[in-house]
């Protein structure tokens, strides 16, 4: 086949959400995709290609969008793409068993004037909900071609190259939508004043437009339907004179109609759909319930709905920490061995100097097997995000959650979030990109630290089985539950002070159930988990190799009377263990500051940090060389903290101090510095005070006190802070 | 003030989901008024959003599940099923079918 055009000819992908797009886009582009953000905003940009018959297609991702009016950053980000970067083809993907509420997408691409190929998906719900539609008669109506596509069962992608191939080479032109007659009046005055200020000319019988005149004309047209619209960016545009001729013109359409300009635009968009929805599509059973109606009968009522729930979310957190755990063990070993162990013995094969050593096996091979950790939790809970999202509970499980979400001023959908944040924090942030309201993502984005992370679950595990061996299943299930106490608590706060409004209004459409397919939830994961390392890793292996230099790195010693040299890090342990002491962690037992401050960079290394300063030479006071390496360790840190309640409440600071850096760079990321400040304060404070209030509640003493008075008065300053927080903010906005 | 029309409202969401508050065909009520398994024609929406959601005036709706105490309902809308916040459903009238 002959080329088409000179440049990779470029096709959108552009439709509602869930009604396959991506899986369309999967089975175009196979493995040759990329995955980004669009730029300046926070929405995820794919694009890919594929070879048909020796020409190379690019593809691209357009978000699910249910129209363009630019209310989202979904919205504006799909319409930009399409007026500037004006592709070659728009693979408009439509749900044939929801024809009506698809085509209002379909309408105002049309009004667009940009090419299109519709691909009805779903065309077996179709037909199994009693719906037949006559494709020819809706190409017709629309003035370009509509093929059926059945994507969950063998799809033939050839076939649909083909039709792209043809369409590019003969591009077909949408029909004209036509409104309300007065309607029409009216956008002629307004499209011939911008096309006056454009110089284009008008066309007559006699003198029809050339085709780039023409595309131009159409683009007017549309850009007159968005001053009806008011569409702010648009408005922007023109002259305070046009804005005032525009303003007289939509006055006009308002008094006639009785309702908002823009309500007008959308309400005659849906008389055309509906008249064309009355000529081509064919209803056996009018009023059936449908599959999806029958199983919400079962899944969402009042007395199986909550427990369902909560069966679904202990199954995707028993996934993420149970299932994924042999799989962190052997992938911390395999890349130990390959990335630490065997690039030291090469280096010193090679006797390259020790420091040179150190950095490429110790700072970036561990920094590696680190971030090879935080892979399989990240990894099954992605597995079973995808499947509900895929399935269409995951719409289901944010009605369910909404209910107890809105008590602390969240909506539904922020449950997503929390529940990503019990993988890793990072994700969880990321996942707030799916509130509509910036409210609703900054609030779910502060609560998700509070959700014990994958990372957390060792040292849960490793303190609780020193010192609660009997009972450390229970010991481990409470930090969880009373992390998820607290991010209550700071969420009704937070809903009392800073976040006064209510969170967003729910809409929300239920998508009707499916079985997912392998490659759709495959490929999902994948392109997730592959976004995940590659934008964690900077950060983590960055923060590694600073805490191992300053494990190196040496000082005077000022706490001791010797002054031999000291390392960076043991120093700022021994600086920060008086300001833990009333939470029981005493002087000598520095090193368990040193392994917070090592948890700021990732919170497994807590662990490692205590396995190698509790088997060093200061803290075994009487180890015997004969006893298990593990049975001394346990012995040193049995002895390091005084008693059960030191490590409790060491363990509870753990739970709720700041998030790691990788955290929190996501976090500065996604809402700027501001918040990220006060995620870092707030979290250390609180953890501060509730472990110190916990300890000296358990060892009452005459100093105890006073030390849970100041805890009092530090949670009522926090609370006045929020306070004055939240009345800057509603003063600003 | 706001305590004993919050009460009013509660006892109103009572009679209705006891089924002692009911309408008759014809009637011009706001969606959350409407019973479950009830169906209407939207005679009144000024929420854009909504609107091109597929819920404009003339569009046929069945309310597939209004609980009291939930803050959203289940509404029906030609093939599509969506949950629609309260807030935003007292502001659209429906006409009884």
């Amino acid at each position: 086949m002959k080329p088409i055009l000179n440049r990779k000819p470029i096709i959108a992908l552009a439709g509602n959400p869930n009604v396959g797009k991506t899986t369309l886009f999967n089975a175009l582009t196979g493995s040759r995709q990329t995955v980004g953000n669009w730029p300046g905003v926070t929405v995820e940009h794919k694009s890919g290609s594929y070879l048909y018959k020796g020409n190379e297609y690019e593809v691209i991702d357009l978000p699910g969008i249910y129209s363009l009016s630019g209310g989202t950053p979904d919205e504006l980000v799909a319409r930009n793409f399409i007026l500037n970067e004006k592709p070659d083809l728009i693979l408009n993907i439509v749900d044939a068993s929801n024809l009506e509420r698809n085509l209002y997408l379909t309408v105002q691409l049309m009004e667009l004037g940009a090419p299109i190929l519709m691909c009805l998906s779903m065309a077996d719900i179709a037909e199994k909900n009693g719906l037949w539609i006559d494709l020819d008669h809706l190409s017709k109506h629309l003035g370009f071609e509509v093929c059926k596509v059945v994507l969950n069962k063998r799809f033939d992608s050839d076939d649909l190259k083909q039709r792209i191939a043809e369409n590019l080479a003969h591009p077909p032109t949408p029909a004209q939508i036509f409104y309300d007659d007065i309607v029409e009046i009216h956008l002629d005055k307004i499209w011939k004043e911008i096309l006056k200020q454009k110089n284009v000319p008008e066309a007559t019988q006699e003198k029809p437009l050339a085709k780039d005149l023409y595309d131009q004309v159409q683009k007017t047209r549309w850009q007159a339907l968005k001053l009806i619209e008011k569409d702010p960016e648009y408005t922007r545009l023109i002259s305070d004179k046009q804005r005032l001729a525009v303003a007289k013109e939509i006055c006009a359409i308002e008094k006639h109609r009785g309702q908002a300009a823009p309500n007008v635009i959308a309400d005659d968009r849906y008389g055309f759909i509906r008249g064309l929805i009355k000529d081509v599509v064919k209803r056996k059973n009018p009023g059936i319930r449908t599959f999806s109606d029958k199983v919400d009968r079962i899944l969402l009522s009042r007395y199986l709905g909550l427990p369902v729930f909560f069966f679904v979310m202990y199954l995707v957190f028993w996934i993420a920490v149970r299932a994924s755990k042999p799989f962190i063990n052997w992938i911390e070993a395999g890349l130990s061995w390959l990335f630490v162990d065997q690039v030291r013995a090469l280096l010193e094969m090679l006797s390259a100097p020790h420091w040179l050593s150190f950095f490429f096996s110790d700072a970036v091979g561990g920094g590696i097997a680190t971030i090879g950790t935080f892979i399989p939790p990240i990894f099954f809970i992605y597995i079973s995000l995808s499947i509900m999202e895929d399935s269409g509970y995951m719409a289901r499980a944010a009605f369910i959650a909404d209910k107890f979400m809105r008590r602390i001023g969240l909506p539904g959908k922020a449950f997503i979030p929390l529940l990503v944040g019990f993988g890793c924090t990072v994700p969880a942030i990321m996942a707030t990109r799916t509130l509509e309201s910036p409210r609703d993502r900054v609030f779910a984005s502060l609560l998700t630290p509070f959700m014990s992370c994958g990372a957390k679950l060792p040292v849960y595990t490793f303190l609780a089985m020193i010192f609660f061996p009997q009972r450390a299943d229970i010991v481990i299930f409470g930090l969880y539950i009373f992390g998820i106490l607290m991010a209550l608590f700071t969420g009704l706060m937070l809903k009392k002070t800073v976040f006064k409004t209510e969170p967003g209004n729910f809409v929300m459409e239920l998508p009707n159930y499916h079985i997912p397919t392998f490659n759709g939830i495959m490929l999902h994961t994948w392109f997730r988990l592959k976004d995940f390392v590659f934008r964690a890793s900077r950060t983590i292996i960055m923060a590694i190799i600073i805490i191992n230099l300053l494990s190196i790195v040496m000082v005077p010693n000022y706490f001791s009377q010797g002054r031999e040299k000291v390392s960076v890090l043991e120093l700022g342990g021994r600086v920060i263990t008086p300001v833990m002491s009333p939470l029981g962690i005493d002087k000598e037992n520095w090193a368990a500051s040193v392994a917070l401050i090592t948890g700021l960079f990732a919170k497994e290394a807590i662990v490692g940090t205590m396995q190698s300063l509790y088997t060093g030479s200061e803290l075994s006071i009487d180890s015997n060389r004969d006893e298990e390496p593990l049975a001394g360790l346990s012995a040193n840190i049995h002895r390091a903290f005084a008693n059960w309640q030191a490590a409790l409440a060491f363990l509870i600071f753990v739970t709720l101090y700041s998030p790691c850096v990788a955290a929190l760079a996501m976090l500065f990321n996604e809402h700027g510095l501001g918040w990220t400040i006060y995620s870092f304060v707030y979290l250390n404070i609180l953890a501060w005070v509730i472990a110190m209030v916990f300890y000296q509640s358990f060892l009452f003493s005459a100093s105890s006190i006073y030390w849970l008075i100041t805890g009092l008065v530090i949670l009522g300053l926090i609370y006045f802070n929020l306070s004055l927080i939240g009345k800057r903010h509603e003063r600003t906005t | 003030m706001n305590a004993r029309r919050k009460k009013k409202q509660w006892r109103c969401r009572l009679a209705q989901n006891s089924g002692q508050l009911s309408y008759k065909q014809g009637d011009c009520v706001p969606m959350t008024n409407l019973n479950q398994g009830q169906s209407g024609t939207v005679y009144s929406n000024n929420d854009l959003h909504t609107i091109e959601r597929g819920i404009y005036i003339g569009a046929k709706i069945t309310i597939l599940r209004n609980e009291t105490e939930e803050p959203n309902l289940i509404v029906a809308v030609g093939d599509s099923r969506y949950v629609l916040d309260r807030r935003i459903a007292q502001k659209i009238d429906v006409r009884i079918d």
